[in-house]
Formats: structure tokens, sequence, C-alpha cells
């Protein structure tokens, strides 16, 4: 809903969410796979160093998002396994 | 013999235009203007006691006096139902028909029924208030619908006077207002749920007990190209805020948001933030708040170049994000994008729980 808004400014938007396909039904446009709810950006089960590395990885996969250009809405996976 | 109300604005009342918008509200008795339409298709079942009609900017600008003298005038013709509009896309109009209605099915206990063309503002207010015991009818967009519109008003208002059981909207043809009613059927949930689920495996059409909101398109933003040399800035629903969260959000239903400032950090230590969200389980975010604000991933990639320096946004921005009503999360969106345009951030990174 809110990213929504800020889309509708014009504001291209990279939504971070584990709910992927609730994502795709609210119809948010860039959608990047996060982990799970409780910790979209990480994975608490992984080791400290893995846990930022996937973190990094989730945040390269939204700002490659940003700079793609798409008609609706768009799933954008990280280039790694996730668990959880 | 039922006896009915029916509220019109001056133009359907017969007295004028726009020129008239400004009249207070007033009574006449029996049927005037389009009301006596109505009569007309009610028959001899019901009868109009009384017509009570106000300006379209009167209603809108004088609200606090507008309604207590509908109440009044509704209160003392005591009728089994009130009928107002149709007011087909006419959105001063639409407005106020849905707004007395409320009024009166809440003060004076007595079903409305109104109608209107579904873009009609009025049907956002009739689905906010959700009120159980008003209808709002579709109609067309203009007065070409009369005939019809006038003929469903008439039928469904017949039925609420006669106290009849009112099925749900799909069934009725009533814009839905998102009431779950309780329902009695001889096999249980998990039985249904599972001849949908296998329906819906073999493609075959099959209804939810539980419809999803429709929700509009808004067109994507263009792409952000060269995103490094771009200005970024996190938001997140997850709720993370500076340790004892300061600015008291709720776990749930919260009304504002805030932004926290990260410029001089390059992580987010564990211990001095906590998650307030009363819609997952927050301990992970506790233990590690980069789960809800990745910080400590953003600023590695600056530090590389991925994120050009000096181009994250000195602070985020946070709303725990759960129950909201989705008219305050609309507008706290658009105040976000606005304070965001205002320090030209060009792209978001948005993170969900």
């Amino acid at each position: 809903m809110i990213s929504k808004e800020l889309e509708k400014a014009g504001l291209p938007v990279a939504l971070i969410s584990a709910m992927f396909p609730v994502a795709q039904q609210v119809r948010a446009n860039r959608i990047v796979k996060g982990v799970s709810i409780p910790h979209p950006c990480g994975d608490p089960n992984l080791s400290k160093e893995l846990d930022a590395r996937l973190r990094r990885e989730i945040i390269q996969t939204a700002l490659r998002a940003l700079e793609s250009e798409v008609t609706g809405p768009t799933v954008f996976s990280p280039p790694v396994a996730m668990g959880g | 013999m039922i006896k009915i109300v029916h509220i019109v604005n001056q133009f359907f009342a017969g007295l004028g235009g726009e020129e008239k918008a400004g009249l207070p509200v007033s009574v006449i008795d029996g049927s005037a203007g389009a009301a006596r339409a109505l009569e007309m298709k009610l028959g001899d079942k019901a009868k109009i006691v009384c017509t009570i009609y106000v300006g379209d900017n009167y209603f809108n600008e004088h609200k606090g006096e507008a309604i207590p003298a509908v109440l009044n005038a509704v209160r003392a013709a005591e009728p089994q139902v009130l009928v107002a509009g149709p007011a087909f896309n006419s959105g001063r109009y639409g407005m106020t028909c849905v707004e007395v209605c409320n009024a009166v099915a809440n003060e004076l206990a007595i079903p409305c029924v109104t109608a209107m063309h579904e873009e009609n503002p009025g049907v956002d207010a009739y689905r906010e208030f959700s009120n159980a015991r008003l209808y709002c009818l579709p109609t067309a967009e203009t007065t070409a619908g009369m005939t019809d519109a006038i003929t469903r008003l008439a039928n469904l208002a017949i039925r609420l006077a006669q106290g009849e059981e009112i099925g749900a909207a799909t069934q009725e043809g009533y814009i839905g207002r998102g009431i779950r009613r309780i329902e009695k059927t001889a096999r249980h949930g998990a039985a249904r749920a599972i001849e949908m689920l296998l329906k819906k495996i073999k493609d075959e059409p099959f209804a939810s007990e539980l419809p999803m909101e429709v929700w509009d398109d808004a067109a994507p933003a263009p792409a952000l190209k060269h995103v490094k040399d771009r200005n970024i800035a996190v938001v997140t629903t997850s709720g993370v805020v500076p340790y004892g969260n300061p600015d008291k959000f709720k776990t749930y239903r919260n009304t504002y948001w805030r932004k926290y400032n990260i410029a001089e950090l390059k992580e987010l230590e564990p211990g001095k933030w906590e998650a307030v969200h009363g819609g997952y389980n927050v301990a992970y975010m506790n233990q590690n708040p980069h789960y809800g604000v990745p910080l400590d991933a953003l600023r590695s990639l600056e530090a590389e170049g991925a994120i050009g320096a000096g181009k994250l946004y000195p602070a985020y921005y946070v709303i725990p994000g759960n129950q909201g009503s989705p008219t305050v999360m609309r507008r706290m969106g658009q105040e976000i994008a606005a304070d965001l345009k205002k320090d030209n951030v060009e792209g978001v990174l948005f993170v969900a729980t």
C-alpha cells in the first residue's frame, strides 16, 4: 500500500518481501524475494559471515531491480539458495 | 402501509442546479421531485411520508448542522426505511447520501438504502463505514439509468422495511461492504478448503469464501539507470526503531511514520534497536536489526562503489505495518513520498515483513 503510493509519486521501489505472492497480488512492480517474514534481509540459521553475504546479495538484487525496466509485477530472485 | 423517507439533493428535489447548491436541509411533506418516481415504483405497499432535500455544497460544508437536522426530520417521520439518491456519478451528492444514511443507520437504527455509480467517491466512504444497516446499489454513470436505479431502490427498500433477510452482496447485487457473516453449512471448513484446492489444481472455477481485496495498478515508475549515482532511501514496515521506542509506536494500527538518523552509523548494533510489530515474531529482528534495515550491507556496497558515496539517505523511514487501514496507509505513503521527493531521493529499497 505504502510502496504503491511511492511508485505513484514516480519513485521506483524495490520491495523486499518474503511474501512475494502477496506482493504480486497487491500489484507491487519490483519485488525482491526475501528470506522469511520475520527476517526478510538475511537468515539467522546461517553463520554470521554467510548471513551478511546473503544480505548483500539481496540488496544487490534490489539495486538491480531498481535499474530494470518493468511493465508489471516482476519478481527478482537473489542468486543464492535460501532456506527458511 | 410501509413508511419511507426519501432524501435527495436540491437538483433532484426540482429546486435548481449549482446556483441552489447552498440550500440548507428542508423537509417537504409527501413526495417531491425524484421521490415521485420512487413513490410510483413503490406501488401501494409503501408511502413516502416526506422528502428531505439538502444542497450539495451546504451538506459538505456544514455537516455539523446538516446531519443533526436530517436526523431530527427522520426521527419525526418515523419511517421503516430511509432511501437516499440515486446519486449516479455526482461526487458531492454521493457523499451526502452515504453520510446521511450512515448517521441514520447508527443513530436511529433504521435501515438505509442508497444508489450511485461505483466510481462515485461516496462508494469509498460506504466501504469504509462498512455499516450492516446500509446498502448501496450500483447505478449507471448518468441519469440515463434512473428508471433502473429507482426500481431497484424501491424493491430493496420494501424488503428492508419488511425485515426480510438480505443475502450476500454477490447474490443481491448491492455493492459489497466486506462484512463477513456467520453461515451454517453442512460441511466443515477443511473439507470445503480441500474441495476448492482440488478445483484450483484442475483449473476449474471456484468461489473463495474469503475474497481478496482488488488492488488498483500503479504504473511502474521508470527504471533508475546508473543506480550507483542515485539517491537511495530505505523504507521499512518491519517496525525497527531505536531501543525504547521513543515515538511510542503501537504493535498494530499505527497512524504515523517516523524517520531515524543513520548518517553516522556503519551498522545497527543489536540492543540499541528493537522491533515493534504485532504481526510477526520480532525475536530475530531484535537479535539483528539488519534483517529489517540492512545497513551493514548498504555500507559495504557503498564502500565498493555500488552505491555512490553520500547517496544513501541519512535516515530510514519506518512504520510498524500491521493491520493498518488502507486509507491511513495510503495517506502515510503519500506523506513519505512527499518527504523523499523534497530531499531528492530517486529510488527506494522497501523492506516489508
